[in-house]
């Protein structure tokens, strides 16, 4: 449905307020909670210790010294870009497909539902049981293809492309649910005119299709990335960060950092810093979404 | 012909795509209906004598040493017990505080309306951690640690935004005439609220909550860090998979269990469910 002005609309009231207070109280105190958090980023806070110093940006300052830390940083932005590039290539040949009409992709169209729905640790746990190298039925899989005893999450160079394996089977399909959207919004006589005017099915989609439907791509780029960049359960649910620190993305790091070693403050320094990661990639990919949303209007 | 050859190829490409979403929930669930023995072999075993040892002992209900898994205790029922708890709780309390909200910002004109309403979506992607870094140390010190109330608010992180555009959607669907007809013959604000758009609403709602109860019932790092004994059932999973691989089968019963609760869900309300899990944007 469109959305339309309508000058008709009632005033700001006393009812307008009431309506609004309590979403505002309750979500006010989530602010409150990340004001807090981002201040006690700047105190050396311990679990079970009573004192409590300001000290600046000394947490910031610790971090930003240790190799370990900038390898986290590598860690979060390689598994949430990867996945995001993955998922949008293969959500947009799923929204194709599942577009075309033929008749198995009307009826099946309900089980690309089907991993979105499910707990992302129940998935993550899922697939570490299929993964396991020895008797997981993965391997069985690749052994038919000549490939053998493929390491998973066990080792470090391949844990990595395990997890964002784990991220691209259950968040494909939110990319393939948007296009999809996209796709159907678009008209059918601009399609047919192309065809008139001679274009073959690959021009219609590299000329036409595809920058009507970037917009819808690069929001749900905007909303994956920002997911991904935060992603807890499926990295703790299969390799807690490792093995060594392979997939030691921030927000892992900082639970362990923050629960484990109990330094509360670089925790929460550690997750501010994820917050940064997660403001500038969103800010970028709104500005593209922009520029490819006013080049199709 | 050609067409048809195309036809052909495009259903195997859509069974072949089907195959890969479908086939680790079967392989999980037939896990789950395994032995010990058939589960950790090599070759994988496709065919196999059913059993339901493993959701006895999943919910307690085998004979000690009945079992192939020997004394071990586990209960899961109380992890269930307390994800639906805390689910229903957050989404009845997203409603109440959320439904209203909702309206105003499909039905009136104010200052930075644009703004709050994308403000509020902003939450859906807040960095849990760096708020329940400080909310650990609030609920231990109130006494909200490791419990429902305390849960159910903290969920509201998650379950109220959602609401809130869910909601302002779905009155935006809402014809405004028929909201001004009550007006002319003299009805209230509030009561025009409660006795002609919340009825108009109800389909909306209800599939609002279910995908705010699936948000809920997927939350894993805020039960993780804020409750010991009443975790919910994602906590529970993951501490099946303490007594390592020979408990797998066990690990499989306690996923379908986890899984099962958001398939039916999907099979009551999917048309609501594309709207919610896409923001509003699908309708």
């Amino acid at each position: 449905m469109a959305v339309r002005k309508n000058p008709r609309k009632k005033k700001t009231t006393l009812f307008l307020w009431v309506s609004l207070l309590p979403a505002i109280l309750i979500l006010g105190g989530f602010i409150l909670l990340f004001v807090w958090g981002f201040y006690q980023s700047l105190t050396d806070l311990r679990f079970g210790r009573a004192r409590v110093d300001f000290e600046g940006l000394r947490n910031y300052d610790y971090l930003f010294g240790r190799s370990r830390f900038w390898d986290s940083i590598r860690a979060t932005a390689v598994y949430a870009f990867t996945a995001v590039a993955f998922e949008a290539a293969i959500g947009l040949a799923l929204a194709k497909l599942f577009n075309s009409g033929v008749v198995l992709a009307r009826w099946f169209r309900p089980a690309i539902l089907l991993p979105l729905v499910l707990p992302p640790l129940s998935v993550a746990l899922m697939w570490t049981t299929m993964m396991n190298p020895e008797t997981g039925v993965l391997n069985y899989f690749l052994s038919f293809v000549g490939i053998e005893g493929f390491t998973w999450t066990s080792k470090a160079n391949s844990a990595m492309f395990a997890v964002v394996f784990i991220d691209v089977w259950t968040f494909t399909p939110f990319f393939a649910l948007i296009v999809f959207a996209g796709l159907r919004g678009i008209s059918p006589e601009i399609i047919e005119g192309a065809r008139i005017n001679g274009a073959k099915a690959w021009g219609i989609f590299w000329r036409i299709e595809l920058p009507m439907i970037l917009p819808y791509i690069l929001l749900a780029a905007l909303f994956r990335l920002i997911d991904s960049l935060n992603q807890f359960d499926i990295i703790f649910g299969t390799t807690q960060g490792g093995p060594g620190n392979a997939t030691d993305v921030l927000s892992v790091s900082a639970y362990f950092t923050a629960f484990q070693n109990l330094y509360f403050g670089r925790g929460a320094a550690m997750m501010v810093v994820n917050w940064l990661m997660v403001l500038i990639s969103a800010i970028f990919v709104v500005r593209l979404w922009q520029y490819a949303r006013n080049r199709v209007s | 012909m050609n067409r048809r050859l195309i036809s052909l190829c495009l259903n195997i490409c859509v069974l072949g795509a089907v195959a890969v979403l479908a086939f680790p929930v079967v392989w999980i669930v037939m896990n789950s209906f395994k032995v010990a023995a058939d589960v950790n072999t090599w070759p994988p075993v496709f065919l196999f004598d059913p059993t339901i040892e493993n959701y006895q002992v999943l919910f307690d209900l085998a004979d000690a040493n009945a079992t192939n898994y020997g004394t071990l205790k586990i209960e899961f029922l109380k992890p269930v017990i307390n994800s639906t708890v805390i689910a229903v709780g957050a989404v009845l309390l997203s409603l109440i505080a959320g439904v209203p909200a909702g309206y105003a910002l499909a039905r009136y004109e104010f200052r930075g309306k644009d703004d709050l309403a994308f403000f509020i979506l902003g939450f859906r992607f807040a960095p849990v951690l760096l708020v329940v870094i400080p909310l650990f140390w609030f609920f231990q010190s109130v006494g909200l640690y490791d419990s429902y109330i305390g849960m159910i608010w903290v969920y509201q992180l998650v379950t109220l935004p959602m609401i809130i555009w869910l909601s302002r959607s779905y009155v935006e669907d809402i014809p405004l005439e028929i909201e001004e007809a009550a007006a002319i013959c003299g009805a209230s604000r509030p009561r025009i609220m409660l006795l002609i758009v919340l009825p108009l609403l109800r389909p909306g709602l209800v599939g609002a909550s279910l995908l705010v109860f699936l948000l809920a019932w997927h939350n894993f790092a805020l039960g993780l860090i804020l409750t010991a004994k009443n975790s919910p059932v994602t906590v529970a999973l993951l501490k099946l998979l303490n007594p390592g691989l020979s408990f797998y089968p066990v690990v499989s019963a306690g996923l379908v269990i986890s899984m099962i609760v958001p398939i039916v869900l999907i099979l009551l309300g999917q048309r609501h469910l594309e709207r919610g899990l896409t923001f509003g944007a699908l309708k």
